[in-house]
């Protein structure tokens, strides 16, 4: 289904379709939100409060943080720990502006 | 929520502990922050040559399912997705994310596992660095190539092994090269002290290594060897392995384009000029440590012991600590393969009924020569002088344990 998927031995999984800054994206159910990012080509998952650099996943277990988001209102949710879901809404910290296009849409 | 045993951490050790006191009338509950119980089981996948012919595939998730079905099974609460953020009183944990606000307990287990070491290259924060685990994870468990174009810095057991599971699902790695040598990352990787570590690794699948090498050179002679390695660079599963080259920086404008290499003296100082190579994605190995916050929170004395990958809680042959009622098992008291964490488990289990007066499946004695057994049999150990790290630790218990247990119980 994306890019980066390898082969899958986990079959008869759930597509679902879920939103990284307003954009429309494909996953699977309960695979973590980070998966489905990287599945979908997707390395920079924030900016860093203090340099504003890109930040992506690192350890991918929980352990650094580096990988925090928005996920449907909650802030600093590690996207590797967390399941994805039909309609879930993730956003990059920082990213004010997309926030508020996605209030004025609801 | 109120049981006999709080467990923190749902990998191999946790989850065996829990079933061993399920088993044997105790009520428990295990706490994983990770959506899924298994915890380092999840992501690995390889050939054990040790195993018997029909078992030779380890399948770490298919473990880890087996585990936490029969850990369910006997009616242990599995709270996943739920961080345990303090430890206090004898015994309240607090959780986050959990349908109960803390669990509470007579007897409590820790059993966090290990965390990687980090390895600050200049660069390292670009999206498309990740840790070694993280590859070996979004590979394995998640089906997910984690660039196009890999390259991994570090050469270790772990490294070789996720390098090898990568290969097999088509991801192009494009070399494995050394960190270099650096204030921040210091002085263990050069190319001489890679290869005396790397002698240890012969139960594993990089074979091909060893078999172009020698083996016996490789463990006598690893600064002869690293000399031999100068301008050749030896291929594993078409991967080449260069051994003479460090990373000194990765580069990119948002995210990872390249990587700047260096050749060096065996002893890791820099010569000739540096070469740069285009890749999208970078791993970092650099080595596990025990994660022991928690067991710190908890009062637990702390011992450093380099033989069994750094600081540990002090701890005594059957698991307990001088705490009481706090026990561990697993890599937070030293860093080694699966097998081996799920017997300590077991241990530590029948550790824990015994101090509710009930006895479990083996004697304490029984279960602790289970560990040995699944020591020696391991197709994978991480550090070279693990069994002299483990007696060290004895040693240090029969002088201090006892009397820092007293200690303990006067305060
Ligand atoms: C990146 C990496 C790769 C490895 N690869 C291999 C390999 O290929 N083969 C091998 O034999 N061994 C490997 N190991 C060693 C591995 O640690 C052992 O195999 C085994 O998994 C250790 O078991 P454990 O029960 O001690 O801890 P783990 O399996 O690490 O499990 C600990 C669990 O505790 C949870 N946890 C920690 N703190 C908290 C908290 N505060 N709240 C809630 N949950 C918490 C974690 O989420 C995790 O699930 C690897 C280790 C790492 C770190
Ligand atoms: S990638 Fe490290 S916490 Fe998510």
């Amino acid at each position: 289904m994306n890019a980066y998927r390898l082969d899958s031995s986990e079959k008869k999984r759930e597509p679902i379709e879920f939103y990284f800054n307003n954009k429309k994206l494909s996953g699977y159910d309960g695979e973590p939100i980070a998966v489905s990012l990287l599945a979908n080509g997707i390395q920079t998952i924030r900016t860093c409060e203090v340099t504003g650099e890109g930040r992506g996943v690192f350890c991918g277990i929980g352990h650094c943080y580096e990988c925090r988001a928005e996920v449907d209102g909650v802030a600093n949710v590690r996207t590797c720990l967390t399941p994805n879901h039909q309609g879930t809404k993730v956003i990059s910290p920082r990213s004010f502006t997309i926030r508020e296009t996605l209030n004025d849409d609801s | 929520m109120i049981v006999d045993v709080v467990i923190i951490g749902a990998g191999p050790s946790g989850l065996s502990a829990a079933i061993e006191v399920a088993q044997h009338g105790l009520t428990a509950a295990v706490i994983d922050e990770y959506y899924r119980p298994g915890g380092r089981l999840l992501g690995q996948h390889y050939e054990d040559p040790n195993a018997p012919p029909d078992d030779k595939v380890w399948d770490g998730k298919k473990v880890a399912d087996e585990l936490a079905r029969k850990a369910e099974d006997l009616g242990v609460h599995l709270f996943t997705n739920v961080t345990a953020w303090s430890v206090s009183g004898k015994w309240k944990v607090e959780l986050t994310g959990a349908s109960v606000k803390s669990v509470e307990a007579k007897a409590m287990l820790l059993a966090t596992g290990s965390i990687e070491k980090a390895l600050p290259l200049p660069g390292w924060t670009l999206p498309g660095t990740i840790s070694i685990g993280a590859a070996q994870t979004f590979t394995n468990l998640h089906h997910i190539a984690v660039g196009k174009k890999v390259m991994i810095v570090g050469v270790d057991p772990l490294s070789l092994s996720v390098m090898m599971e990568m290969k097999n699902t088509g991801i192009d790695v494009v070399g494995m090269v050394l960190p270099p040598d650096t204030p921040a990352i210091g002085h263990g990787h050069s190319p001489a002290r890679t290869l005396e570590r790397l002698s240890d690794v012969a139960g594993l699948a990089p074979n091909p290594l060893l078999r172009t090498v020698g083996k016996f050179s490789l463990t006598r002679f690893p600064r002869l060897v690293a000399h031999a390695l100068r301008f050749n660079f030896l291929k594993v599963n078409g991967v080449p392995l260069q051994l003479r080259k460090v990373a000194t920086e990765i580069e990119g404008n948002g995210k990872v384009e390249g990587i700047t290499l260096q050749s060096v003296t065996i002893d890791g100082k820099i010569t000739g000029e540096p070469e740069h190579v285009e890749v999208d994605t970078v791993c970092l190995s650099a080595g596990l440590y025990p994660m022991v916050d928690l067991a710190q929170t908890a009062g637990c004395p702390m011992v450093d012991v380099p033989e069994l990958g750094g600081t540990v809680p002090l701890h005594g042959p059957d698991m307990s600590t001088p705490v009481e009622g706090l026990y561990v098992a697993g890599n937070i008291t030293g860093i080694e393969g699966a097998k081996v964490t799920i017997a300590q488990g077991q241990l530590a289990g029948i550790s824990m009924l015994a101090s509710f007066g009930k006895s479990g499946s083996l004697s304490v004695q029984e279960a602790k020569e289970n560990v040995n057994k699944a020591r020696d049999i391991s197709p994978l150990r991480f550090m070279p002088d693990i069994e002299k790290g483990r007696l060290k630790m004895e040693e240090i218990w029969k002088e201090e344990g006892v009397y820092e247990r007293r200690n303990h119980l006067q305060v």
